[in-house]
């Protein structure tokens, strides 16, 4: 693996390293200068060539996004900031607000200048309190040192950063709902066309972006895009917080670039498999279909290699489970959290997340038969793609995937299908 | 316009047309409960799935969120479009109580109808059904909420968000908890609350003035203009068997486009009520032919200036247009007034207005003056032996003018459709029929003549429609040219002498009326409602 310096965790475990004084100390806010040498849509144009993608789950190009802002509405602009954090098996975000506020808001910074936007609301899980209170004395420290503010260090550059506090629903961290959110309403996402960055937060054009894809923005302006695109893999530039839960002997969060073997993160980070013999690998969050034991034989820690095994990328959270797991209970767990999380709009999300664990209920309980596995994909069909956000999707992946490849842990709880038992005779 | 296909069919709508607008209104097929072309797309019920042909294969998505494009092609019958909308209603089923059998909706709910046209599936829930509760909650004056019924279309609240702005309904909770609700001290009084169960798409929001009352299969609709105001509301008049249950509304794009006032909505029962059942010669009753007679027979031994009139706002086109005729052929023009009594007040910005009456710009149109002191003071005087009241209440508006100007009125003859104050003064009472039980049209406040259809049919065939009782009244009189049997040849012959409806025939007149271009005696309806009605899809013809 390539040897880099750390970009997002330069700062993690170094004493206060959280405030102005060392975030300056260490090179903090050495963007500014290459910043506004640039015209933003040069800078749009360096964070494109940089291949630098979304790190809030769907990995979609950071530049390109920037540049589908209109920028002749007249209306004004707007940057939210994705630190909602509420995927099962995530939990790095946290860890980036906590240690190094600051390399956040110099994030923002890069990105409000590219899209032209002066007012950036970060939307915070609720229960982030800690984080919250150390994101707030950091705005405040950048705002009395001129890093945020009117004229930004003599740039003419003004920006004004709010913390919105979210109030603890998953579905708040789709980025439409998100923004419903921020306007006081209820966390509904919308429906698209239009998009955000067309028409976004109170009806103007509005970029959402996930805490680390702005956290990795600073170092591709300070360094330039080809340095950035160097490292990691061709299509997966960069580094990354990868995460690591459940069956392992240790959980955690690295920094490194994108490309390392799935196995090799499990057995050198992760410190092998706990329990017995690896299983199963959820690859980045429990939305993406997981993947078996020998599927990860050759799987590394990059869009594409994910894209390859029908899997996804999604947040860079594994979680590992051991053989001993029962996938049904697992599923279980899932359908429960996505049909208590579904916000309700659309019919197949709403009355599908509901009816898949119901089933799953009924499967635990030892009272279905094979025929309701059968229910269960096609329920995970008629869901998936035909909903306004991918919540929908993000349930039926797992369905379909769990049952699929590990049929086995769901059939040991079903009654012998119904033509399988002989009829009485009367 | 854009050139487009829907399953092969090639079609031209307009730019700005969404996709189940254009199929649903080419004659063409595809499920939907949330949409609807008043409201703004909200696209959450997903059963208007339709796939749509793209540079990286076919595209499936909602029909209602996307605007049609020059070269779309759109199909609505693929096996995975089908297979869509089929499964997105059967998740709307799956924990629907199925009460149609006591449900007032059944018979015109979008669940049944869309089941028989794109479900047919056999059913296989396979878990227990949850109970959402929240059985005929009474959620405001006219409004009852079955909750376990609703699907959750937002219609309702988009409608109290949109158009009375009242925003009295709202959900709480998420995904399968999900329920319909009103705020916490809030009722759903608004006043034109009752649209919110016409676009129910299923029988949770019911009114309480029609539940339980008939079935919607054994109701027969009848084309018709509200009269509750000057505005004129579309509407249909839904009867069976002699009796109305209610009024409805009826589209008119340029108009009230599908909705109605409360006001005008709950006055169905009005007009079947406190009738005028029978013809009234002093304190007998009396046959009309022989009542015609002694009318007649009185009226004849008058002088023409002795004789006076009061046309109605209330009353149709036609019945003042006889009644006028009648003035200048038999009696004198002059003395034939049309009081409009002092407005009401109740008007908003949107469909209501202060003017109660239905046909104010009517007497216009026929050159009918309004009343002045000086045909009061002529009364007062004694200068009319007898006056004939078509349609109004003097006595009821204003009891002491009244009583002393008619104190000196012979004979005071009186067509009403309810039993008023004056007709309790009046020496000869005929009963006529109300705008349900006759044709004829009205020309409302921004000059739009309308035409309105008989519904049902008074019991006493001596209720008779004003102008043809007049036209009776003509023939005992001995004056030519009131040979008239219906209301559309009356209405013809009316056109042909009216130089503003010129060429007009009461039957090819379009059942969302025509505008004669008059001067408006009030705004356009709906002023500062933001949310524009999505483009309708009509093909060019
Ligand atoms: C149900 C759901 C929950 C999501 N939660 C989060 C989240 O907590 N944090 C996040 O950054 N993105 C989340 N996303 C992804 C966002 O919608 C969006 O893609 C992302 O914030 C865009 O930022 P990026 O382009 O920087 O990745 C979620 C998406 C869905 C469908
Ligand atoms: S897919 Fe689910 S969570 Fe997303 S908008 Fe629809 S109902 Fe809400
Ligand atoms: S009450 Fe009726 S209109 Fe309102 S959301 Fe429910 S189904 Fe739709
Ligand atoms: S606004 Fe007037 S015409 Fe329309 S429904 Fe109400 S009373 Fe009738
Ligand atoms: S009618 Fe299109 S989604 Fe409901």
């Amino acid at each position: 693996m390539q040897n880099v310096e750390p970009q997002l965790t330069k700062r993690f475990g170094v004493k206060d390293g959280h405030t102005l004084k060392v975030f300056l100390e260490t090179g903090g806010y050495s963007s500014l200068k290459n910043l506004f040498a640039k015209k933003p849509a040069e800078v749009i144009e360096e964070v494109k060539a940089s291949g630098l993608k979304g790190r809030g789950g769907a990995g979609f190009s950071c530049g390109m996004k920037w540049s589908f802002v209109p920028q002749t509405t007249g209306k004004p602009i707007y940057l939210a900031v994705n630190a909602d954090e509420g995927e099962p098996g995530t939990f790095t975000d946290n860890y980036m607000l906590m240690n190094d506020p600051h390399l956040l808001l110099e994030g923002i910074l890069c990105a409000c200048y590219a899209i032209n936007s002066h007012a950036a609301y970060i939307y915070v899980r609720g229960e982030f309190y800690g984080q919250i209170q150390r994101l707030n004395a950091a705005i405040d420290e950048a705002r009395k040192a001129g890093y945020l503010g009117k004229d930004i260090q003599g740039s003419g550059f003004d920006l004004e950063v709010t913390v919105h506090r979210g109030a603890g629903a998953y579905i708040c961290g789709e980025e439409t709902g998100l923004l419903e959110s921020l306007e006081g309403k209820p966390g509904k996402p919308r429906i698209k066309p239009p998009f955000p960055a067309v028409v976004g937060l109170f009806g103007c054009p509005t970029i959402v972006n996930n805490v680390k894809t702005l956290a990795s923005v600073p170092w591709i302006i300070a360094n330039g895009a080809a340095a950035y695109a160097a490292i990691g893999t061709k299509e997966s530039t960069g580094t990354h917080l990868f995460g690591l839960s459940g069956h392992v002997n240790q959980t955690g969060y690295w920094e490194m670039p994108f490309g390392l073997p799935v196995l090799e993160f499990i057995e050198k980070y992760g410190k092998g498999v706990k329990g017995g013999r690896l299983k199963a690998v959820i690859p980045g969050g429990s939305s993406c279909p997981v993947l078996t034991a020998e599927e990860c034989a050759d799987l590394a820690l990059s869009y594409e290699s994910m894209r390859d095994h029908k899997t996804m990328f999604g947040t860079g959270c594994a979680i590992v489970m051991n053989e001993h797991t029962d996938m049904a209970k697992v599923l279980k767990n899932l359908t429960r959290f996505y049909s208590h999380e579904s916000c309700g709009q659309c019919t197949p999300c709403r009355e599908g997340t509901a009816w898949e664990d119901r089933l799953m209920r009924k499967i635990l309980e030892g009272e279905a038969t094979t025929q309701e596995l059968g229910m269960m994909l096609e329920i995970a069909d008629n869901m998936e793609g035909k909903t306004i956000c991918v919540l929908a999707a993000a349930l039926a992946m797992p369905v379909r995937s769990f049952i699929q490849k590990f049929r086995a842990d769901f059939e040991k709880y079903c009654k012998p299908s119904i033509s399988a038992v002989p009829e009485a005779i009367s | 316009m854009a050139k487009i296909k829907i399953d092969g069919k090639e079609l031209e709508v307009p730019d700005g047309t969404n996709v189940l607008e254009a199929v649903l209104s080419n004659g063409l097929h595809l499920e939907h409960f949330c949409y609807h072309s008043y409201l703004p797309v909200a696209g959450n019920c997903r059963t208007c799935m339709v796939e749509i042909e793209g540079p990286k294969g076919p595209l499936l998505t909602i029909g209602c969120n996307t605007k049609v494009a020059e070269g779309m092609v759109i199909h609505t019958d693929t096996p995975k479009a089908k297979t869509a909308q089929k499964s997105a209603l059967e998740m709307l089923l799956l924990d629907h109580p199925l009460d149609c059998p006591v449900c007032d909706k059944a018979g015109e709910c979008k669940l049944q109808n869309q089941y028989m046209e794109y479900g047919l599936y056999d059913f296989r829930r396979g878990v227990p059904h949850y109970f959402k509760g929240g059985k005929a909650e009474d959620i405001g004056e006219h409004i009852i909420l079955d909750q376990e019924r609703c699907v959750l279309c937002t219609r309702c609240i988009r409608f109290v968000d949109e158009i009375p702005k009242s925003s009295e309904l709202g959900i709480v909770g998420r995904g399968y908890e999900s329920k319909i609700t009103i705020f916490p001290d809030a009722r759903l009084d608004n006043p034109y609350s009752g649209n919110v169960t016409d676009i129910c798409p299923v029988g949770a929001l019911t009114l309480k003035e029609v539940r339980f009352k008939q079935r919607v299969w054994f109701l027969k609709k009848a084309e018709s203009i509200c009269p509750g105001c000057s505005r004129g509301c579309n509407i249909t008049v839904e009867h069976n068997r002699g009796r109305i249950y209610r009024f409805m509304p009826r589209e008119n794009a340029e108009l009230n486009k599908t909705w109605i006032c409360d006001e005008g909505r709950f006055s169905f029962d009005h007009f079947q009520e406190n009738r005028v059942t029978g013809v009234r010669l002093g304190h007998s009753e009396k046959g009309l032919q022989e009542a015609l007679h002694q009318l007649s027979e009185i009226l004849s031994g008058m002088g023409r200036e002795e004789v006076a009139g009061l046309a109605s706002p209330w009353a149709a086109l036609e019945d003042n247009f006889i009644l006028k005729k009648l003035f200048e052929k038999k009696f004198d023009v002059k003395n034939l007034v049309a009081p409009i009594w002092a407005a009401k007040g109740g008007a908003d910005n949107l469909l209501k207005l202060a003017e109660k009456y239905p046909n104010e710009q009517g007497l216009k149109l026929l050159g009918i003056p309004p009343d002045d002191q000086g045909f009061w003071d002529r009364m007062e005087k004694g200068a009319f032996k007898a006056v004939i009241v078509m349609n109004q209440d003097p006595f009821g508006q204003d009891e002491e003018r009244a009583k002393k100007a008619y104190g000196r009125v012979k004979v005071l003859v009186v067509l009403s459709v309810h039993k008023t104050k004056t007709v309790e003064q009046a020496g000869m009472v005929f009963p006529v029929r109300a705008f349900t039980e006759k044709s004829g049209t009205f020309v409302n406040a921004t000059g739009r003549l309308q035409r309105f259809r008989q519904a049902v049919e008074p019991e006493n065939p001596d209720v008779m429609e004003s102008s043809l009782w007049l036209c009776r009244l003509a023939g005992a009189l001995q004056v030519e040219g009131f040979d008239f049997e219906d209301t559309p040849s009356i209405f013809n012959a009316m056109a042909k002498e009216t130089e503003a409806l010129k060429g007009l025939t009461f039957q090819s007149l379009p059942s969302t009326g025509k505008v004669l271009g008059m001067a408006p005696i009030a705004p356009e309806p709906f002023q500062g409602v933001k949310a524009q009605p999505n483009v309708r899809g009509k093909a060019k013809a």
